[in-house]
C-alpha cells in the first residue's frame, strides 16, 4: 500500500517498449532484406530535406545556427525532468500521521497520532512471538488514508492462517486503543533467514 | 434525516469495499517499480546526450561526440554504414529490449502470493510460506525427514514430492488428505489442486 503510480508505469513502459520494438525490427528488417534499403534512402531523404528547409528558415539572420537547436534543447530537459519525477514517485506514500481530529469542536488545539506510536505498539506486541523471525510495521497513505503495512517473515513451517488469526487479534487490540479502525495490510513472507534457518520448534 | 442515512450507508461500504479490494490487489501485483526506474535512466541519458549535442549546437561549438548532421546522414545510409551482421544484432537485442518493457507492461505481473481471509485487514501470504507449512504437515504425516519432503505451491496447483524412507511405505492417499486439509484451513481462494507424488525409490539412513 504506497502511492507508486502503477496506471503510470505500465502506460509509459509500454510506450518505451513499442518505441524500441519499432526500432529493433527497422534495424533488422534493414540487415535483413537489402531491397529495404531504397526504400529507406528514400524516406530518410524526403524527411532530411524537409528538416533542412526547416533548419534554414529558423536560422535568423546574422546567426550560423537555427534557434530550434535550443528548443530542442530545452524539449529534452523537460523530458530528463519528467522522468526524475517518474522516479521519484516510485515507493512514495510514506506517512508520518495515522490519524488526525480534523472535527472543529471549537475548542483549540487539535490531536493528531503518530503513525509511530501504532507502528511500535504491534511490532513490540509481534515481536515477543517465538515463531516470528522479523516483523517491520510501516504508515503509508493510500488515496488519502493513512494505514499501516505489516511485514512478517515466520519461521519455517508455520501455518499462516494461525499466524493471520493472532495478528488479526493484535490489530483488534490496536483499533481499541487508538479508537477508530485503520486500515491494514500484512504480508506474510520468506525470508533467506527462515529458508536456512531450523524450522521445528516445539510450542 | 433518516432516509439520507438510509440511503449514505451502502455507498460508504461499496467504496470502502473497493478500497479494500484494490489494496489486495496492489498486494498480489507487482508495481513494476524496478523496471520503471531502468526504462526512466535509459530515457534520460540519452536525453541528456541530445541535450549537450543540441546546446553545444545552439552556441555554435564543435559537437562533443557526434555531430547532429553526421549522425544524420549514417542512419540515412544504414544498410550500407555498418556490416549487416552488426546491424542484425543491434537491432535483434533493441527488439528484445523493447519486448521485455512491453511484456512487463502488458503481462498482468502477479506475484507469488495468496489471499488469505481474516477477521481484520487484508492478509497476503507468499507462496513460499504456505509450501513450508503443507511440507511441515506431510512429514509429520508420513513420519519423514525435512529433506524427504519438496512442496510447490503455485496459482492453481500444490505439488508435493515425497521421497519414503527405505522400509517404511508410506500411503499416497494419507498424504493427499492431509494436504489437502491444511490447504483447506488456510482458506486460499482460488483453492488449488493437491498432486501428491510418492517416490518408488527410498532414502536410506533417515
Amino acid at each position: 500500500m504506497n502511492q507508486t503510480p502503477r496506471g503510470l508505469n505500465r502506460l509509459l513502459l509500454a510506450v518505451i517498449g513499442l518505441v524500441l520494438l519499432a526500432t529493433g525490427v527497422l534495424a533488422l528488417g534493414l540487415a535483413a532484406f537489402p531491397g529495404l534499403a531504397g526504400w529507406w534512402r528514400r524516406t530518410t531523404q524526403g524527411a532530411g530535406t524537409a528538416v533542412e528547409n526547416l533548419l534554414a528558415a529558423t536560422t535568423l539572420p546574422g546567426q550560423r545556427d537555427s534557434w530550434l537547436w535550443i528548443v530542442l534543447a530545452l524539449l529534452m530537459l523537460l523530458v530528463v525532468l519528467a522522468m526524475i519525477t517518474w522516479i521519484a514517485q516510485q515507493g512514495k506514500g510514506r506517512a508520518g500521521t495515522l490519524a488526525a481530529d480534523d472535527v472543529d469542536d471549537g475548542g483549540p488545539g487539535m490531536v493528531s497520532l503518530s503513525g509511530a506510536a501504532a507502528e511500535q505498539a504491534l511490532k513490540a506486541a509481534l515481536a515477543e512471538r517465538e515463531d516470528i523471525l522479523h516483523v517491520t510495521v510501516a504508515t503509508y497513505e493510500y488515496r488519502g488514508t493513512p494505514g499501516l503495512k505489516v511485514r512478517v517473515l515466520p519461521r519455517k513451517g508455520v501455518a499462516p492462517q494461525d499466524l493471520a488469526e493472532d495478528i488479526s487479534a493484535q490489530v483488534e487490540a490496536l483499533d481499541l486503543v487508538l479508537g477508530r479502525r485503520i486500515p491494514v495490510v500484512v504480508s506474510i513472507g520468506a525470508s533467506a533467514r527462515s529458508r536456512l534457518g531450523r524450522g521445528d520448534r516445539v510450542h | 434525516m433518516t432516509q439520507t442515512h438510509y440511503h449514505e450507508l451502502p455507498d460508504e461500504q461499496d467504496a470502502s469495499d473497493r478500497f479494500r479490494d484494490s489494496l489486495a490487489a496492489r498486494e498480489l501485483h507487482s508495481s513494476r517499480a524496478a523496471a520503471s526506474i531502468v526504462a526512466a535512466v535509459l530515457v534520460a541519458g540519452a536525453c541528456l546526450f541530445v541535450l549537450l549535442e543540441a546546446l553545444l549546437k545552439a552556441i555554435g561549438q564543435r559537437a562533443w561526440l557526434v555531430d547532429p548532421r553526421d549522425a544524420a546522414a549514417w542512419v540515412h545510409q544504414l544498410p550500407g554504414s555498418v556490416p549487416p551482421l552488426i546491424l542484425g544484432t543491434a537491432g535483434l537485442l533493441i527488439l528484445l529490449a523493447g519486448l521485455l518493457f512491453l511484456l512487463k507492461a502488458l503481462l498482468p505481473g502477479r506475484l507469488h502470493r495468496h489471499a488469505i481471509p481474516a477477521r481484520r485487514g487484508i492478509v497476503v501470504v507468499d507462496d513460499e510460506v504456505i509450501a513450508s507449512s503443507l511440507a511441515r504437515r506431510a512429514r509429520t504425516a508420513a513420519n519423514v525427514s525435512r529433506e524427504q519432503v519438496l512442496v510447490a505451491v503455485s496459482r492453481n496447483l500444490v505439488e508435493v514430492q515425497l521421497r519414503p524412507t527405505s522400509g517404511t511405505p508410506v500411503d499416497e492417499a494419507l498424504i493427499q488428505g492431509v494436504v489437502e486439509d491444511e490447504l483447506l484451513r488456510t482458506r486460499i481462494e482460488p483453492m488449488p489442486q493437491v498432486r501428491v507424488q510418492v517416490s518408488s525409490s527410498g532414502v536410506v539412513g533417515q
